[in-house]
C-alpha cells in the first residue's frame, strides 16, 4: 500500500515536472510537430514505468533489509502465476499501444505527402565537407559553404538527396524540422518537409542543415545555415539569385 | 581434443561425443558465414549472371567435388571397418580431387581476370565467393593430408577415430557449401 | 635475467611474431612486386596473419598443443607460479583471470580516452585535440569499450565461474579456450598502434566507403576487430559445448543456475552472429587490398555493409547484456535470501530475446535510405523485445520483494544496474519508434541511451559480478568500506554524466563532433565535470582490488553463504575445481526451503578415469 502511494505520488510529480518543461522549443515543420508530440507521449508513458522501478528499489532497500546478524532466509516464494500474468499483460498491452501510436501513425504521418506534388523541390548533393543545392526548375544553385539555404514557409518541400560517386555517406539533417535522411553515394533518397514557421539560423541554431553521419575530418563543420521566409519573400529571393 | 579426461562429469558424453558436438557447433557458425557471403551476391549484382561465366567449368568442378565427397565417405567407412589400407587409398583419392579442384578454380580465375576483374561488381562477387570457398577447400585438403599422415603406420582404429571422422565431416561441409555456391554463382539468370 | 624467466613465453611470442611478420610480409611483397608495384597494405595483412600464428606458437600453443598433432608429447600447465598467467595455459580459472585483468586494463585505457573526449567537448570550440585526433580518439574509445563489453562477461567471468557453477572440472575444450584468450593481445596491440599509422576516423561502426579510404590505421582497426570476432566465436562454441556436456551429475536443465542459462543464450549469438561482422570487415579489407567493389559505387552498394554490420552488432549488444542479467539475478537471489522469482519465465525470456535479437537489426537504419517498407516490421519487432526484457525486471523486483536483503557491495551494483538499465531500456523505445528516431538518430540521445545500457547495465553488472566473485577468485576479501565508496561515487557521478547527455541530444547536438554550436555548451560542461568525478570513482576500486589481493584478509570458502556450486569448494578452487565431486540433487536457490539441497558431495574416485558415478535422482 505505502509503496503504491509513493509510486503514484512520484509519478504525478515527475509527470508534472516533465510537462511544464519546454525541452525543445517549437518544431518548424508539420512532421516535426508530430515527432515532438510522439516524444512527449512516449515520455509520459515511460515515466510511470521508471518511477515504478525506482519506488520498488527504494522501498525494498528500506523495508526488507535484514538486520545485522540476522541470518534467516526469506520465505521461499518461487513464482506467482497471477503476478506474472498481470505483468505480461500490461507490458504487452503497452507495447501494442506504442506500436500503433505513435509507431504506426507516425509512419503514416511521415509518408502521407509522398504522392503529393511538392511546392518546391531541392536537389541536394553531399560532398566532403559541404552540401550543394539546386532549386529544381528555378535556375538557382548554391555551391558555397557560406550560402544561406532559403526556404519558403507554409510549403511542402521535397529534398532529393544523394552524395557524389567517389564520396562517402553523409546524412542530411535539419534539426528545426526534426527530419533527417542519409546521403549515400550511388543511391537517391528523399525527404518531405511541410514548413510551418519562419526562422533564421542567427536566432535558432536548429535552422541549419547538419551532416549527421560521420564523414571524416570536417564532419562537424558540414552544415548550411537556413532561413525560412514567407513565400512571397522567397520568390523575390529566387528572382534576385537567378538574375 | 579435450585436455584432461573428466573423471566424474556427466558420463552420458564421451570425449568423442564432445568433439562431435564441438565440430557441429563450428559448422553452424561457419554456415552463417556462408549465408552472409551468399547474400552479398544478391545485394551487389542482383540475380544477373554475365555470359562469360564458364558454365562447363562450373559444372565440372561441382561434379568433381561431389565425387570427392563420395570417396571421403568411403574412406571413413573403410576406416571404421578397420580397413586402414582402403581408408588411405580413399583419402588419397579425395586429396587428389581436392587439389584438382583448386587448380580448376585457378584456371577459372585466370579466365575471370580477362572478363570481370575484381574491380567490377560481378568480379567482386565471383572472386570472393570462390576465394573464400577455395580457402576452405585448402584447409580441408590439409586436414585430410594430416589425417593421412597420422594413420599411415597404424593398423587399427585406436584414438584416430575422431581425426578421420572430423576431417571427413569437414570435407562434406565444404562440399555442401559449394553446392549452394554453384547455383548462386552460375545458374541464376 | 633469471627473474625474467617466467616471462619467457611472452618474449618468445613476440620474437616468433616478428619472424612471422617478416615471412608473411615477405611473401606478400614478393607477390605484389611480381604483379606490379609492391604494396604495403597486403603486406601488412599477410604479415599480420603470420605474426599472430607466430605469437600463438611462441606463447606456448606449440609446446602444449601443436606438438600433439604430430604425436609428440606436450607440456602440461605449470602450476603454483605466477608465471602461469603469462603463457598459454588451459586452466579455465587462469584464463578467466587473464581475461578479467587484461580487460580491466583496456577499460581504464579506454576510460582515459573518454576523459580526452570530455575535455575536448567541455567547450564548443576546438581545444586539445585536432579534428582527426578527436575522431580517432572517439573511435578508439568506442571499439575498445565494445571489446571490453563483449568479452568481460563472456570471456572473463563466464570462463572463471561457469565450469564451477555447473560442477565441471573445466570447459569442454580447454586448449581452444586458451587460444581464444591469446588472440586478444594482438587485438589490443593493433588498436593501440593504429594512431601511429594515421588513426581511423570512422567510429566503431566503420561504415564504408569512408572506411575503405582511411589511412593504414583503419586497416589495423579492421584486422583487430576481425581477430576479436574469431576469439568470440571460439569462446561461444566452447561455452555451449561446456554447458551441454560438462554439467555435474544431476544438474538437469531445470536446476541450471540462471547465470549458466544467460551465458548459453549469449553464446548462441556469439557463435552465429559474429560471423557476419567477420564477413563485413573482410569485405572492407578486400576492397582495400584487391580494389573490389562491394560498397563503393559504381557497382557496390553502401547499404550492404550497414545491414551486415548491424546483423552482428545488434545481437552483440545482447551478448553484452544477457550474461550481465544472469549475474544480476544470481547476486540478487543470494543476497536477498530468496529463490529467483519466476525462474522458468526468465529462461523463456532469454530464449525469446535471443530469437528477436536476430530480427531487429535494421532499427539502426531508419534514416539510412533503406526501403521504407522495412520500417514498420523492424519497429514492431524491436518494441516487442521490451516484453521479455520486462520479465527480467519482474524477476529482479519479484525476488527482492519480501526478501531479507543483505546490502553488500555486489548487491548495490546489481540494484544500480536495475535502475540504470530501466533508463537505458526505456530510451531504447524512443529510438525504436521510427518517427522519434528520425529526429534522434545520430544525436547524443543515442549516445546517452547506449551508455545507459552498456555502462549502466552491463558494466554495473560486471562490477557486481566482480565484487561477488572476488573472494572466490583471489581467495581474499575486498574492503567493504572502499567498495561502498566506489559504488556511491560511481552511481551518482555516472547518472549525472549521462542524464545530462540526453539533453543536448534532444535539442539538436549530433554525435561524433569535436566542435558544436555554443548553445549546447552548458550541458556539455556539466557532463564533462561529472565525467571527471566518474573517473575519480575508479581510484578506490583500483586500490581496493590490488591492495586486497595482496594484503586482504583470507576469504572463507563461502563468505556469502550462497548455495551455488562455485561456493562449495575452496577459495580459490584447486586445479580441477572440486576435491569432492558434486552430485546435484536440487535447484540452487533453495533459500528458506530446507527441503531443497542443491548438491551432495562424494569422494573423488581413486581409480581414476572411467569410474562412473551413479546418476542422481531426477536426472
Ligand atoms: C547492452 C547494450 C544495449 C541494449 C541492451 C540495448 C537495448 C535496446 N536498444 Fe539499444 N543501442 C545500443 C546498445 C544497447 N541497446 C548501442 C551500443 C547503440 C548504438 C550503436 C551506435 O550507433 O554506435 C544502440 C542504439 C539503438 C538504436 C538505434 C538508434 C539510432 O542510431 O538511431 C535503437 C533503435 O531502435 C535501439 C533500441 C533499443 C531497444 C528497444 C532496446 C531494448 O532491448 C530495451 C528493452 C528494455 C526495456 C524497454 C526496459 C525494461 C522493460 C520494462 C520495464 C517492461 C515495460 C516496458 C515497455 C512495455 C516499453 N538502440
Ligand atoms: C563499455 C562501453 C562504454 C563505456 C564504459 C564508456 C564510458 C564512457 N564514455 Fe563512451 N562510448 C562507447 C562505449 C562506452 N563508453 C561507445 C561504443 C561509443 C561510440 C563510439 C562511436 O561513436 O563510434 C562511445 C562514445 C562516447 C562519446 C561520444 C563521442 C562522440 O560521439 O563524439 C562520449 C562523449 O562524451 C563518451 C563518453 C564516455 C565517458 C565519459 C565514459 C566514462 O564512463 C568513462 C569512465 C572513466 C574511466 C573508466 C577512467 C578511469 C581512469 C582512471 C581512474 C585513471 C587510471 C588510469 C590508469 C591506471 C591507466 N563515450
Ligand atoms: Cu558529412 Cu558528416
Ligand atoms: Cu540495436
Amino acid at each position: 500500500m505505502t509503496a503504491a502511494a509513493i509510486w503514484v505520488l512520484l509519478t504525478i510529480i515527475s509527470e508534472l515536472f516533465f510537462l511544464q518543461m519546454d525541452i525543445f522549443g517549437d518544431a518548424a515543420s508539420k512532421q516535426g510537430e508530430f515527432i515532438d508530440e510522439a516524444f512527449i507521449l512516449l515520455m509520459v508513458l515511460a515515466i510511470p514505468i521508471f518511477t515504478l522501478v525506482v519506488t520498488l528499489l527504494g522501498y525494498v532497500v528500506f523495508k526488507f533489509r535484514a538486520k545485522d546478524g540476522d541470518l534467516e532466509d526469506a520465505a521461499p516464494v518461487r513464482t506467482h502465476k497471477k503476478w506474472v500474468g498481470f505483468w505480461l499483460a500490461w507490458t504487452t498491452i503497452l507495447c501494442l499501444v506504442v506500436i500503433v501510436h505513435p509507431g504506426y501513425t507516425g509512419l503514416i504521418e511521415l509518408r502521407h505527402t509522398n504522392d503529393q506534388e511538392p511546392d518546391l523541390t531541392v536537389n541536394v548533393t553531399g560532398r566532403r565537407w559541404q552540401w550543394i543545392y539546386e532549386y529544381e526548375g528555378r535556375d538557382v544553385s548554391l555551391f558555397s559553404k557560406d550560402d544561406m539555404l532559403v526556404l519558403p514557409n507554409d510549403s511542402l518541400i521535397r529534398f532529393i538527396i544523394t552524395a557524389e560517386d567517389q564520396d562517402v555517406v553523409h546524412s542530411f539533417w535539419i534539426p528545426a524540422f526534426r527530419m533527417k535522411i542519409d546521403a549515400v553515394p550511388g543511391l537517391t533518397t528523399s525527404m518531405d518537409v511541410s514548413t510551418t514557421e519562419i526562422g533564421h539560423f542567427n536566432d535558432d541554431v536548429n535552422f541549419r542543415v547538419q551532416c549527421a553521419e560521420l564523414c571524416g575530418m570536417d564532419h562537424s563543420l558540414m552544415f548550411t545555415r537556413i532561413e525560412v521566409v514567407e513565400p512571397a519573400e522567397f520568390e523575390q529571393w529566387i528572382a534576385d539569385e537567378a538574375a | 581434443m579435450s585436455q584432461h579426461v573428466p573423471q566424474y562429469v556427466n558420463h552420458r558424453f564421451s570425449s568423442l561425443d564432445i568433439n562431435r558436438l564441438g565440430l557441429w557447433l563450428f559448422l553452424v557458425s561457419d554456415a552463417s558465414f556462408f549465408i552472409a557471403l551468399l547474400s552479398s551476391r544478391f545485394f551487389v549484382v542482383g540475380t544477373s549472371t554475365p555470359e562469360h561465366v564458364d558454365q562447363v567449368l562450373g559444372l565440372g568442378l561441382t561434379i568433381l567435388l561431389l565425387l570427392s565427397s563420395l570417396s571421403a565417405f568411403k574412406a571413413e567407412a573403410a576406416f571404421e571397418h578397420g580397413d586402414i589400407a582402403g581408408a588411405k587409398r580413399m583419402l588419397l583419392a579425395t586429396i587428389g580431387m581436392g587439389i584438382l579442384f583448386v587448380f580448376g578454380v585457378g584456371y577459372e580465375w585466370h579466365e575471370a581476370f580477362k572478363h570481370f576483374p575484381p574491380s567490377t561488381a560481378f568480379g567482386t562477387v565471383l572472386f570472393t565467393l570462390t576465394g573464400v570457398h577455395v580457402t576452405h577447400v585448402l584447409t580441408g585438403v590439409l586436414t585430410l593430408g594430416f589425417v593421412f599422415f597420422r594413420i599411415r603406420n597404424t593398423t587399427e582404429i585406436g584414438d584416430n577415430q575422431f581425426a578421420v571422422e572430423g576431417a571427413v565431416k569437414w570435407w562434406h561441409f565444404v562440399d555442401v557449401a559449394w553446392v549452394f555456391i554453384y547455383p548462386t554463382l552460375y545458374l541464376l539468370k | 635475467m633469471a627473474s625474467l624467466m617466467p616471462l619467457g613465453p611472452l618474449l618468445r611470442g613476440v620474437i616468433y611474431a616478428a619472424i612471422g611478420f617478416a615471412i608473411g610480409g615477405g611473401i606478400s611483397l614478393g607477390i605484389t612486386s611480381m604483379t606490379g608495384e609492391p604494396a604495403t597494405e597486403p603486406m601488412v595483412v599477410l604479415g599480420y596473419v603470420f605474426a599472430v600464428i607466430g605469437w600463438l606458437m611462441g606463447v606456448g600453443m606449440w609446446k602444449s598443443w601443436g606438438r600433439g598433432w604430430f604425436g609428440k608429447p606436450t607440456d602440461s600447465d605449470p602450476t603454483g607460479n605466477w608465471s602461469r598467467y603469462f603463457r598459454f595455459n588451459t586452466d579455465h580459472k587462469v584464463i578467466g583471470i587473464q581475461y578479467i585483468v587484461a580487460l580491466a586494463v583496456v577499460f581504464l585505457l579506454a576510460g582515459v580516452l573518454a576523459m580526452l573526449i570530455r575535455t575536448e567537448l567541455a567547450d564548443a570550440g576546438q581545444n586539445i585535440l585536432t579534428k582527426n585526433g578527436y575522431n580517432t580518439t572517439m573511435s578508439l574509445h568506442g571499439i575498445m569499450m565494445v571489446a571490453v563489453a563483449v568479452a568481460i562477461m563472456m570471456g572473463g567471468f563466464s570462463n572463471y565461474v561457469l565450469p564451477l557453477i555447473i560442477g565441471a572440472e573445466d570447459v569442454a575444450f580447454p586448449r581452444i579456450n586458451a587460444l581464444s584468450f591469446w588472440v586478444v593481445p594482438p587485438v589490443v596491440v593493433l588498436l593501440l598502434l593504429s594512431p601511429l599509422f594515421g588513426g581511423f576516423d570512422t567510429g566503431w561502426t566503420a561504415y564504408p566507403p569512408l572506411a575503405t579510404q582511411t589511412p593504414m590505421g583503419g586497416l589495423l582497426f579492421e584486422l583487430a576487430f576481425l581477430t576479436f570476432g574469431i576469439s568470440s566465436i571460439l569462446g561461444g562454441m566452447n561455452l555451449i559445448a561446456t554447458i551441454i556436456t560438462q554439467r555435474a551429475p544431476g544438474m538437469t536443465w531445470g536446476r541450471l543456475p540462471i547465470f549458466a542459462w544467460s551465458v548459453l543464450a549469449a553464446s548462441v549469438i556469439a557463435l552465429t552472429a559474429t560471423q557476419w561482422i567477420a564477413y563485413g570487415l573482410l569485405m572492407i579489407i578486400f576492397e582495400r587490398i584487391f580494389n573490389m567493389v562491394f560498397f563503393s559505387p559504381p557497382g557496390g552498394n553502401a547499404l550492404l555493409y550497414e545491414h551486415v554490420f548491424w546483423f552482428y552488432s545488434h545481437p552483440a549488444v545482447y551478448i553484452m547484456i544477457l550474461p550481465a542479467f544472469g549475474a544480476e539475478l544470481e547476486v540478487i537471489s543470494h543476497f536477498a535470501r530468496k529463490p529467483i522469482f519466476a525462474y522458468r519465465w526468465v529462461v523463456w525470456a532469454f530464449a525469446l530475446i535471443v530469437t528477436l535479437s536476430f530480427l531487429v537489426w535494421a532499427h539502426h537504419l531508419f534514416t539510412s535510405g533503406m526501403g521504407e517498407s522495412l520500417h514498420g516490421p523492424f519497429m514492431i519487432l524491436t518494441e516487442l523485445i521490451s516484453i521479455p526484457t520486462g520479465i527480467v525486471f519482474l524477476s529482479a523486483l519479484g525476488t527482492l520483494w519480501r526478501s531479507k536483503l543483505r546490502l553488500k557491495v555486489p548487491l548495490m551494483f546489481a540494484l544500480g544496474m536495475v535502475f540504470n538499465f530501466s533508463i537505458g531500456g526505456l530510451t531504447g523505445i524512443f529510438l525504436a519508434d521510427v518517427a522519434t528516431d528520425i529526429a534522434l538518430q545520430d544525436t547524443y540521445f543515442v549516445v546517452a541511451h547506449f551508455h545507459y545500457t552498456i555502462m549502466g547495465g552491463e558494466i554495473f553488472g560486471a562490477f557486481a559480478a566482480g565484487y561477488y566473485w572476488y573472494p572466490k577468485i583471489t581467495g581474499r576479501m575486498y574492503s567493504e568500506k572502499l567498495g561502498r565508496i566506489h559504488f556511491g561515487l560511481m552511481f551518482i557521478m555516472y547518472n549525472i554524466t549521462f542524464l545530462a547527455m540526453f539533453i543536448p541530444g534532444t535539442v539538436g547536438m549530433n554525435r561524433r563532433v569535436a566542435e558544436y554550436p555554443p548553445e549546447f555548451e552548458f550541458m556539455n560542461l556539466v557532463t564533462s565535470i561529472a565525467a571527471f568525478g566518474l573517473a575519480l570513482s575508479f581510484l578506490p576500486w583500483i586500490y581496493n582490488m590490488l591492495n586486497s589481493w595482496i594484503r586482504g584478509p583470507k576469504a572463507p570458502d563461502n563468505p556469502w553463504d550462497a548455495k551455488t556450486l562455485e561456493w562449495q569448494t575452496t577459495s580459490p578452487p584447486p586445479l580441477e575445481n572440486f576435491d569432492e565431486f558434486p552430485i546435484v540433487t536440487g535447484d540452487p536457490y533453495g533459500y528458506g526451503d530446507d527441503d531443497v539441497v542443491h548438491a551432495v558431495f562424494g569422494k573423488r574416485s581413486p581409480s581414476g578415469p572411467g569410474h562412473h558415478v551413479a546418476p542422481a535422482e531426477g536426472d
